[in-house]
């Protein structure tokens, strides 16, 4: 939904500087320069909130605001004062009349925002249409433990990532840091003293410019009811102690919808290679197996009906690949591309132990497969 | 609120100091210094700007249990430069917007400033209001008050830049 925000104020610098600050939000900002012209402009376009001047000439802004209050069909629509009147009986005189909030001039546009947001949900607009961040793109992470170790362990196990990290270890330097640079994805422990993850979460969700960022809760495994509460109050993520860095990396990416499709995915020459990595944790086989169609897909579309999968990294299967291998070459026959399994002697032993894999057959090199599925064999080279 | 604040040159000062300091760096991100005073009571007005520069004087009013006037007194060389900042638009852009972007948005900067003082006015037991901004465009001008009036003069220096306020309050006030 596109807020409609209407500045009445017969000051142009003003009204451009309103504009000026709601720029990055899906708003769109209507203007008056005084109390008649802002009447007629709210019964028009029935605004979800006013900012309102008080000196204005021909009427000004306690007679705009006490009439708008006094019609049945306008009285709903909340109102900030942006005004230079301040002192005490004056605000008090014009709060008693129904404002939302009362911002006294000068001030900055952060603040302004600030106070809009809390009266109406302010979305920030994307500047660059339908770019989709990628996973080698870089990214601010700031993590608020009070246990360096964790911190050090996060960055060690992340650091083959693009992401840039910045661990503090209290709520009042997490603030700090906000206030300086929006992350683009939090990580909160919540063995900080005196809940303070929860106060630091309830802030970060009430800030326009974090509102919507993921914050994600860390937690001892055991800690049961913590981690029912910080579900109950709205973490984006749980992710508990001792951490799986594979888990987390793969959370962290869906949480800010980075395609990670490149980390197992990529076209060499004319065929499309499928790579399962090392660590086939939950997250990583959810984030492969939800790029599998598309990614089949485009192969098809590109005229490269040729994949070749290859789990050789593994060190030992579990039904979740089993199942996941299975769909990738459900997938290929339906879209009648060729396909070829690459493995290692491990893999290869464990298959045969099964009902269902022992029919497969793997190749021992990327290679071999490639030739295999490029000399358009007239044989599936794995059969489910 | 009955008055219990006697408004004495001092406060003057200080409420001004406030308000100019206030804006110019809430606004601009500009920190004023406090330079001199000149008090005034009849004769020669002083000299506000011994340069021959073109100048922006922006007004504003206080009306109420205390009445006076403001005026804020800028080269319009920073006048240009705090317009471009407070709207975020070049110099080509400034140039283009026309005179009267420099003087609606000098009017605004003097109604925060005049609006923040009057504020410890009323606070201080005077309860008043703003008038609406008006602008004077000049060179090697003086403003003379009423005889009446009681004048206050504060320079405050901003990067190689001068601002005064001129500050004009009615004397039985």
């Amino acid at each position: 939904m596109r807020y409609k925000v209407l500045t009445v104020d017969d000051s142009k610098t003003v009204r451009i500087i309103v504009r000026k600050a709601f720029k990055p939000y899906d708003c769109e900002i209507l203007e008056a320069g005084n109390g008649v012209e802002g009447l007629a402009v709210a019964a028009k376009e029935t605004p979800d909130l006013v900012l309102l001047d008080v000196t204005m000439p021909v009427m000004d802004g306690v007679e705009m605001l006490t009439k708008l209050k006094a019609d049945p069909a306008l009285k709903g629509i909340p109102v900030i004062m942006l005004t230079a009147e301040g002192g005490r009986d004056n605000v008090l005189k014009i709060a008693k009349i129904g404002v939302r909030d009362y911002l006294v001039k000068p001030f900055k546009e952060e603040v302004l925002i600030e106070k809009c947001g809390r009266v109406i949900d302010l979305k920030p607009i994307a500047e660059a249409p339908a770019k989709v961040k990628s996973i080698s793109d870089p990214a601010d992470i700031l993590i608020v433990e009070d246990k360096p170790a964790i911190i050090q362990q996060i960055q060690e196990g992340l650091r083959h990532t693009p992401w840039r990290f910045k661990g503090v270890s209290t709520q009042a330097e997490a603030l700090g840091q906000l206030s300086l640079t929006p992350p683009d994805l939090i990580l909160v422990s919540l063995s900080l003293a005196e809940e303070a993850a929860f106060s630091f979460f309830r802030h970060v969700r009430t800030s326009v410019k974090t509102k919507y960022t993921p914050v994600f809760a860390l937690v001892v495994k055991t800690e049961t009811a913590q981690q029912q509460q910080a579900q109950t109050v709205g973490f984006s993520a749980i992710i508990t102690k001792p951490i799986d860095i594979a888990e987390l990396e793969a959370k962290i990416a869906k949480a800010m919808n980075l395609d990670t499709s490149q980390r197992y995915y990529a076209t060499e020459g004319e065929v499309l290679v499928m790579r399962l990595p090392e660590n086939c944790a939950p997250a990583v086989l959810a984030e492969v197996a939800g790029h599998l169609k598309p990614k089949f897909a485009e192969a098809v579309d590109a005229g490269f009906n040729k994949v070749v999968i290859d789990v050789h990294q593994i060190k030992t299967l579990h039904m979740g690949i089993i199942k996941l291998l299975f769909q990738a070459m459900q997938t290929c026959r339906e879209l009648a591309i060729q396909f070829a399994l690459v493995g290692n002697p491990q893999i290869v032993s464990e298959c045969k132990g099964f009902e269902d894999t022992r029919g497969w057959t793997f190749f021992d090199s990327i290679d071999d497969a490639k030739t295999f599925v490029s000399k358009n064999a007239p044989q599936l080279a794995a059969v489910g | 609120m009955p008055a219990t604040v006697e408004i004495t040159e001092s406060l003057i000062r200080d409420y001004i100091n406030r308000a100019v300091t206030d804006v110019f760096k809430t606004m601009l991100g500009r920190e004023p210094t406090f330079s001199a005073s000149a008090g005034w009571n009849g004769g020669s007005p002083p000299a506000i700007n011994p340069s021959n520069r073109p100048q922006v004087v922006g007004t504003v009013g206080f009306v109420g249990d205390i009445n006076g006037l403001i005026y804020l007194h800028l080269d319009l060389a920073f006048a240009r430069i705090c317009t471009s900042h407070l709207l975020g638009m070049t110099e080509k852009e400034l140039e283009a917007a026309g005179d009267d972007v420099i003087n609606d948005a000098i009017g605004e900067l003097t109604n925060m400033t005049v609006g923040g003082f009057k504020n410890g006015l009323c606070d201080a037991g005077y309860p008043c209001k703003l008038t609406i901004p008006s602008i004077l465009r000049g060179t090697n001008f003086s403003i003379e008050p009423v005889s009446s009036a009681v004048r206050h003069v504060y320079l405050f220096d901003c990067a190689e830049h001068r601002v005064v306020a001129d500050i004009l309050m009615k004397a039985e006030d």
